[in-house]
C-alpha cells in the first residue's frame, strides 16, 4: 500500500513517516502545496493524508485536482481547525475522512486502515491474526469456527489494538477513540481499564493466548506472538 | 425616578412658589393702596367737617362725629379700624376711621370720620382662589405638554434605548439608531455609534487573536503528543514512564482547553448558520448509547422519560450541547448517583444527584469556573452550552433543589 503524507510541519511529518512505515505502508512525503501537486499528479497511490493548512495554497485545491484527475485514492484531511465547514467542504469534494489536529497516531493509522478498507473491493474485510478472524463487514470475531461474543465497546477496542499492533497504545488515545474527545478523560480511563480487561479475557479464554500486554503506567500493547 | 415626573416636580413646586410669592406681594400692595386711598379720603373729609363746623353748619355725614373736647393740644391724625353692628345685615362690618383734635376758631374738636371696607378676608379669598386656579391651569398645560412632547421629542430615545439594551457586542449587525431633530439626542447617537463600533472592533481583534492563538497551538501541541507518545515506545524505567504519563495528561489537559476556546471564539460568528430541524431525542439517545458504559462504571442510574422534540439547530452545535451537559451529570454526579433526563416538546430538563456547588450559582455558566474538586475539567464546558443557547434563542437555567442539580433547557 502506497501513502502521500501531505503536511508542512518536518516533525510531524517524519512522526508520521515512521509509524505509518512501522506499520507496513510505502510513504512519500510533500511538505508544500507545489510539491502535493506534482506528487499527485506524477503517481498513484491508496491512500493522501492532506493537511488543508499548506504554504503555497490550499489543501482542499490538491483535493479538487485529485478528482478532476479521476485518481482513486482515498483522502484523509488533516486540520487544524476544528472547523465544520471545512470538513464539509472536505467531504462534498470528494474526501473520505477529516481527522483534527493533534492527534494520536495510532487514531490517524486506524482512520487510513479504515479507509482503505472501505476503498478496497476484494476480501480486504477480514483481519487473521493466526487463527483469529476479525470480520470488518460483519462486524465479528472469530476463533477458528467459533464466534466471540464482544460487545461493540470491546470490538471497536479489538480492531484498534490489532491496527496498532505491537505499539503501546495509551488509554488516552483508546479513550478518545471509543467515546470521541467530548468526553471527561478523567473519569474514563478506569472503564478503558474494564474494557480491556473484559476483552483480553474473552480473547485469552477462547485462544489461550493473551495478546494483550500491560506496559505499565502507559497503556496496552497487541502483541503478535 | 422617571425624568417626566421630576421635570414636572420641579416645574410645579417652581409655579407654586412663585404663585404664593406674587399672591402675597399682590395683597400687601392692594392692601396698602386701598388703605392710602381711604386715609386720603378721611382726611378729605374731615377737612370738609372741619369746614361745616367753622360755618355753623351741621355735618351732613352718616359716619362722622364732631364733638368739642378740653383737649388743650391739637393731635396728628390717628387711622384705625373698628367693627360695628350693621342693624340691617345683622352683623358686624369692618371700617377705617380717622380720629384727630382740631382747633376751630377759639374751640378745639374731636372729629372722628369713618368709611367701611370691603373686610380683608374677601380679598384675601379671591386672590387665593385665583393663585389656585393659576397653579392648576400652570400645572395641567405643563403635564400635558410634557406628556405630549415625550411622545415626540423622546420616543427616538427610548426607541434607541431599547435597541441598544438588545445590543450585544458580538453580534455582527451595527446598533440601529433612530435619528432626531434635537441636538442633544443627535450627539448622544453620535457617541454611542462611535462606542459600539470600537467595542465591536477590538472584541472582534481579540476573537481572532484567541482562534488564531488557539490555532497556531495546535501543531506544537501535535508535536508534543506524538513526541510523548514516541516516548512511550521505548523501554523506559517506571519513573520516567509516569513522567510520560503525567505530560501526557497535561497535554491532554491543553489539547481540550484549546479546542473549547477555539469553539468558544467561532460560535458568535457566522460559522453556524446552517440550521436544521433535528429530533432530539435521537440526539440524545446516541449519547446515552455511547456513554451508557461510562455512567454504568461509576453505578449512576439513568431514568429517561423522552417524548419526541423537534428543534432547529446546526447539528454539530446540538451534538455538542448534548454531549457538554451530560459530560457535566457525568462528572459531577458521583458514584452511586442518578441521572433523569425528561424531554417534553418544548423542554428538556436535567437532574443529577450530587453536592451542591462551592460557589455562587450565577458564576456556573462563567468560563473556567469550575469546582475546586475537580481541576481536571477545562471549566468551559457549560461557557459553550450556555453560547449554543444564546445563539439559538434558547433558555438556559440552573437550581440545586432536593440535592439535585437541575439544568432546565427551553427551546
Amino acid at each position: 500500500m502506497k501513502l502521500l503524507l501531505v503536511e508542512d510541519e518536518p516533525l510531524l511529518l517524519e512522526e508520521m513517516e515512521s509509524y505509518l512505515t512501522e506499520q507496513g505502508y510505502r510513504c512519500e512525503k510533500a511538505t508544500n502545496f507545489e510539491e502535493g501537486e506534482d506528487k499527485i499528479t506524477l503517481h498513484e497511490y491508496d491512500a493522501i493524508v492532506l493537511d488543508i493548512t499548506l504554504p503555497g495554497g490550499n489543501g482542499l485545491k490538491l483535493l479538487e485536482l485529485l478528482k478532476k484527475q479521476h485518481k482513486e485514492a482515498g483522502v484523509l484531511i488533516v486540520s487544524a481547525k476544528d472547523s465544520l465547514t471545512d470538513k464539509l467542504t472536505g467531504l462534498e469534494l470528494g474526501a473520505d475522512d477529516y481527522i483534527t489536529k493533534p492527534f494520536h497516531l495510532e487514531e490517524l493509522n486506524a482512520r487510513v486502515n479504515a479507509l482503505l478498507r472501505r476503498k478496497s473491493f476484494s476480501g480486504h474485510n477480514r483481519i487473521l491474526i493466526d487463527d483469529l478472524v476479525v470480520d470488518t463487514a460483519a462486524q465479528e470475531v472469530r476463533w477458528k469456527n467459533d464466534i466471540i461474543g464482544l460487545t461493540k465497546k470491546e470490538y471497536e477496542l479489538l480492531l484498534y489494538f490489532i491496527v496498532n499492533k505491537n505499539r503501546v497504545v495509551s488509554k488516552q488515545s483508546i479513550a478518545e477513540h471509543l467515546w470521541g474527545d467530548h468526553y471527561d478523560m478523567a473519569d474514563n480511563y478506569d472503564t478503558v481499564y474494564v474494557h480491556t480487561m473484559n476483552l483480553r479475557k474473552k480473547i485469552t479464554a477462547f485462544t489461550g493466548t493473551d495478546y494483550i500486554k500491560t506496559v505499565y503506567g502507559m497503556g496496552y500493547k497487541f502483541m503478535l506472538s | 425616578m422617571k425624568l417626566l415626573h421630576r421635570t414636572t416636580r420641579d416645574f410645579l413646586s417652581a409655579t407654586i412658589i412663585i404663585l404664593l410669592v406674587t399672591g402675597i406681594g399682590m395683597y400687601l400692595l392692594l392692601q396698602k393702596e386701598v388703605t392710602d386711598e381711604m386715609n386720603e379720603q378721611l382726611a378729605f373729609q374731615a377737612a370738609l367737617v372741619g369746614e361745616q363746623v367753622a360755618t355753623g353748619q351741621s355735618t351732613g355725614y352718616p359716619f362722622a362725629q364732631v364733638t368739642k373736647t378740653m383737649d388743650l393740644v391739637e393731635t396728628p391724625p390717628i387711622y384705625g379700624d373698628t367693627l360695628l353692628y350693621d342693624l340691617v345685615q345683622h352683623k358686624k362690618e369692618d371700617y377705617h376711621y380717622l380720629d384727630l383734635v382740631k382747633r376751630i376758631g377759639s374751640d378745639n374738636y374731636h372729629i372722628k370720620v369713618m368709611t367701611t371696607y370691603i373686610g380683608w378676608g374677601s380679598y384675601y379669598k379671591t386672590i387665593f382662589y385665583l393663585l389656585l386656579a393659576a397653579i392648576l391651569l400652570l400645572a395641567a398645560s405643563g403635564v400635558l405638554i410634557n406628556y405630549f412632547s415625550n411622545r415626540k421629542i423622546w420616543r427616538p430615545f427610548f426607541l434607541n434605548l431599547e435597541n441598544l439594551k438588545k445590543y450585544t457586542v458580538s453580534s455582527p449587525a451595527p446598533l440601529q439608531l433612530q435619528s432626531s431633530p434635537i441636538t442633544e439626542f443627535k450627539e448622544l447617537q453620535a457617541a454611542l455609534r462611535d462606542l459600539t463600533d470600537r467595542s465591536h472592533r477590538e472584541y472582534m481583534a481579540l476573537r481572532e487573536f484567541t482562534e488564531n492563538a488557539s490555532h497556531e497551538m495546535q501543531t506544537p501541541l501535535g508535536i508534543i503528543q506524538s513526541k510523548l507518545d514516541r516516548l512511550s515506545q521505548l523501554d523506559v524505567s517506571e519513573e520516567m514512564a509516569r513522567h510520560i504519563v503525567e505530560a501526557k495528561s497535561g497535554v491532554e489537559r491543553l489539547n481540550k482547553m484549546n479546542k473549547s476556546l477555539l469553539l468558544l471564539a467561532k460560535l458568535d460568528n457566522q460559522a453556524f448558520e446552517g440550521k436544521q430541524s433535528i429530533a432530539l431525542q435521537e440526539v440524545i439517545e446516541q449519547h446515552l448509547l455511547m456513554m451508557e458504559d461510562l455512567f454504568a462504571a461509576k453505578h449512576i442510574t439513568i431514568n429517561t422519560r423522552l417524548t419526541k422534540a423537534t428543534i432547529l439547530s446546526d447539528p454539530y452545535l446540538c451534538d455538542v450541547l448534548v454531549s457538554n451537559l451530560f459530560s457535566n451529570a457525568l462528572r459531577y454526579s458521583g458514584q452511586d448517583g442518578m441521572l433523569n433526563i425528561t424531554l417534553w416538546p418544548h423542554q428538556l430538563i436535567l437532574a443529577n444527584t450530587g453536592e451542591p456547588l462551592d460557589f455562587p450559582s450565577e458564576f456556573l455558566f462563567d468560563r473556567f469556573r469550575k469546582s475546586s474538586k475537580n481541576i481536571q475539567s477545562t471549566g468551559l464546558g457549560l461557557a459553550i452550552v450556555q453560547q449554543i443557547c444564546l445563539l439559538n434563542d434558547w433558555e438556559i437555567s440552573y437550581r440545586y433543589e432536593d440535592g439535585q442539580h437541575v439544568f432546565r433547557l427551553g427551546f
